[in-house]
């Protein structure tokens, strides 16, 4: 069942490549365009994943043939007159051919960064296309950075609303959010973060902690205090009580009447880790399986790399869980079981309001929802 | 954005001829598609199909394999990769493994077709070559062209027709356009006028062996005139003759049962008389648009022109300046039953214009 004894091939690959990672992460920053450097066919998916605008040099064979260089040129001088900066993201072609993008490009002000798909996954695009931002740090110790924003995640605009929302209730400036905020913004980044999603720290600023998970949101905003005086955290303290009872409650309601549900979790390590104990916390749920798009960082539970929807599929089937939290792909073959959307993409439903997961709002919404679906999953079972 | 033309006419915005082929060899329900390169870029096209699936309401998942291409194989060669997925995916014994290759493996060299041949497997293999092998309608043709060659062969028996008469097969379905179900059974519709059924949906779920059924139908139907090279390989392998086109607008949906019927030897008059009236109807029900002043934002010279002209003289539309642009779906509604839809999108954008 492991993915190992799957390798090499990947039937069904659910997770995308480094590119769209690092065109992602690049995208997120306002005032930066964006250049795929590369064909259609590799621009063609991080645009439509992102519904942003991004550029490309669509390239085509005798570009491939005769050198890239003049194609590329044309591009980003077209871009360099409306754009603060232009970052070109190389793709596998180009990658493989070896050109010196950098001397190529040398006269005008550019961010380069090498992130051909062959290179890894998703998360290797994201951190190392952070890691070349032109980011200055400033004196900046009266702010908080937010990081973790992935704008291919369908919670990425609650959760950076929760996260600014909780640092305002504390009384604490936010600073540069990676990755969603201006070019600007990068010229004078604080020295301290906080990450809504731990899988794409990026370094920069002291890491105070998460805001994903009341006990992480707690330990963070102790450790917030610690380093801001005037940083209140009453308020938030409050809120953790008032939600945690809400929870509770709920929970308590759902556990008289029904078993625990058990469990498959698929998606990446941190918001795994944040959905199993969640489910053992408040429901005494079994974790059947919890398969992760990204490497395990953390051992919350064991946990297992899975990027194939073959593998999933039989995994769900066999396990036969009575919850699958994961992505579409885990929804078109859940069966029966009930079903909520945690993980990109999540297509066939409406969402237009800014959900989030992380802060306490996110553990509420999250909570909600495991407890619908579970009722209605009960439910259907009685009428069966 | 810049797009600076090319000194050869070549789109640059053509997509990838691995979309394209998979958008066919995906179509086999049986089958299982290889694509020799990273897991990116099997991902990139497994998850647009997945999303075509879900809007189609279909159930069926496509099995595309990545040969799962890491730096090492970039840099000493993905031949091994790719031997091993093959081996794998045919110990689950699919009805038909199709292997494309990428931009990758043309670039760093492969042989893919000496790996699929040395294999001791049946294996097909669609030349692709990501965009280095052309764009997505390349793709898309070629593999309909990979496909038709699994067909078997018809051997002419004296005395003996083995075409089935009064079947026709409709070639190149657009699998990944949201109306694909709608246009099957318009043209379906529209064939069976003349009491013609459908052979084969090539290659729209079905299976490897009713690929075998393609020689038999006495007539292609061509999806759109970009597939006249597959239409013409399949008349020089098993001697079928085609029309280029699904119907278009409203005389052009005549003219394609008048094209059906004499191709297929028969009389087109009672269809014809039948499918005039079936239009009247329909534009009747359309007659509370009479006099709208409208807008038509499509060029002269695109082939579209002419179409929407006619059906908004047939509803009795008044081209001005200050009329309401109209919105013209793409592609290009099919039939009689696609004309219907778009006037009542029509109806929808000018009654929102008045409110």
């Amino acid at each position: 069942m492991e993915e190992d004894s799957y390798m090499p091939g990947c039937l069904n690959p659910v997770w995308p490549c480094a590119l769209t990672g690092a065109v992602t992460a690049l995208s997120g920053f306002s005032g930066i365009a964006v250049v795929i450097h590369g064909s259609s066919g590799c621009y063609f998916y991080p645009a439509t994943l992102l519904h942003h605008d991004l550029h490309s040099t669509f390239l085509v064979e005798q570009e491939v043939i005769f050198g890239t260089s003049e194609r590329l040129v044309e591009v980003v001088k077209d871009l360099s007159r409306t754009y603060k900066k232009v970052a070109v993201v190389n793709s596998c072609v180009p990658s493989i051919l070896g050109e010196d993008i950098r001397d190529i490009l040398s006269d005008y002000n550019i961010i380069f960064i090498d992130s051909p798909g062959f290179t890894g996954e998703f998360e290797s695009g994201y951190l190392s296309a952070v890691k070349d931002l032109p980011v200055c740090m400033g004196q900046g110790t009266d702010r908080v950075n937010i990081e973790g924003i992935n704008l291919i995640d369908p919670f990425a605009r609650g959760n950076q609303r929760e996260a600014e929302r909780l640092l305002q209730l504390m009384g604490v400036p936010v600073g540069t959010i990676f990755c969603h905020d201006s070019y600007e913004s990068l010229s004078s980044t604080a020295g301290f973060s906080v990450t809504v999603n731990p899988d794409l720290s990026t370094g920069y600023g002291q890491e105070l902690g998460s805001f994903l998970g009341l006990s992480a949101i707690k330990t963070t905003a102790y450790s917030i205090a610690d380093r801001f005086c005037k940083a209140e955290t009453r308020g938030i303290e409050n809120e953790l009580l008032m939600v945690e009872e809400r929870i509770t409650k709920a929970a308590d309601k759902y556990l008289k009447r029904f078993d625990p549900p058990t469990a498959a979790i698929f998606s990446t390590c941190s918001y795994s880790g944040f959905a199993a104990a969640i489910l053992q916390q408040y429901l005494d749920a079994d974790i059947v399986y919890c398969g992760l798009r990204n490497e395990p960082q953390i051992s919350c539970t064991p946990a297992t790399k899975v990027t194939s929807l073959a593998i999933i599929e039989s995994v769900i089937r066999e396990l036969a869980p009575d919850l699958v939290i994961g992505s579409s792909f885990e929804r078109s073959v859940a069966g029966d079981a009930a079903f909520i959307g945690l993980t990109p993409p999540i297509r066939g439903e409406f969402r237009l309001s800014s959900k989030p997961l992380a802060g306490t709002e996110g553990e509420l919404s999250f909570m909600e929802d495991i407890l619908n679906a579970c009722m209605d999953y009960q439910q259907r079972k009685l009428v069966k | 954005m810049s797009l600076n033309p090319l000194p050869l006419s070549i789109s640059r915005t053509g997509g990838c001829t691995l979309t394209g082929a998979l958008s066919v060899t995906t179509g086999i329900n049986d089958s299982v598609t290889i694509i020799h390169g990273p897991a990116g870029c099997a991902h990139h096209n497994f998850s647009l199909l997945h999303a075509t699936i879900l809007d189609n309401d279909c159930h069926i998942i496509p099995k595309v394999m990545s040969s799962g291409m890491s730096e090492h194989d970039v840099i000493f060669g993905g031949e091994e990769a790719l031997m091993r997925s093959i081996m794998e995916v045919s110990s689950g014994d699919p009805g038909i493994i199709f292997v494309l290759s990428t931009c990758i493996t043309e670039t760093i060299g492969d042989d893919v077709l000496a790996v699929t041949q040395n294999a001791g497997v049946p294996v097909c293999m669609v030349p692709t070559g990501g965009f280095l092998g052309g764009d997505f309608e390349k793709g898309f043709s070629s593999a309909l062209i990979a496909v038709s060659n699994l067909a078997l062969p018809v051997h002419p028996t004296p005395g003996c027709n083995q075409q089935v008469r009064g079947s026709v097969n409709l070639i190149g379905e657009k699998n990944l356009e949201y109306e694909v179900e709608q246009n099957f059974m318009e043209v379906k519709r529209l064939v069976s006028l003349l009491d013609l059924t459908i052979n084969l949906r090539f290659a729209h779920n079905i299976t490897r062996s009713d690929i075998n059924r393609l020689p038999l139908a006495s007539l292609n139907i061509l999806r759109e005139p970009a597939l006249s090279g597959v239409g013409d390989h399949l008349q020089s392998m098993f001697g079928t003759p085609y029309i280029s086109s699904f119907p278009l607008g409203i005389s052009g949906t005549l003219s394609f049962i008048r094209n059906v019927a004499v191709r297929s030897g028969l009389s087109p008059d009672e269809a014809l008389d039948s499918e005039k009236e079936h239009q009247e109807e329909i534009f009747e029900g359309f007659s509370d648009l009479r006099e709208a002043l409208v807008r038509l934002t499509i060029p002269a010279e695109n082939p579209e022109y002419p179409l929407i002209t006619e059906i908004s003289r047939a509803i009795g539309l008044r081209e001005s300046p200050d009329g309401t642009v109209l919105p013209v779906p793409y592609p290009f509604p099919v039939g009689t039953s696609g004309i219907k839809r778009m006037l009542h999108l029509w109806r929808r954008t000018l009654i929102c214009r008045a409110a």
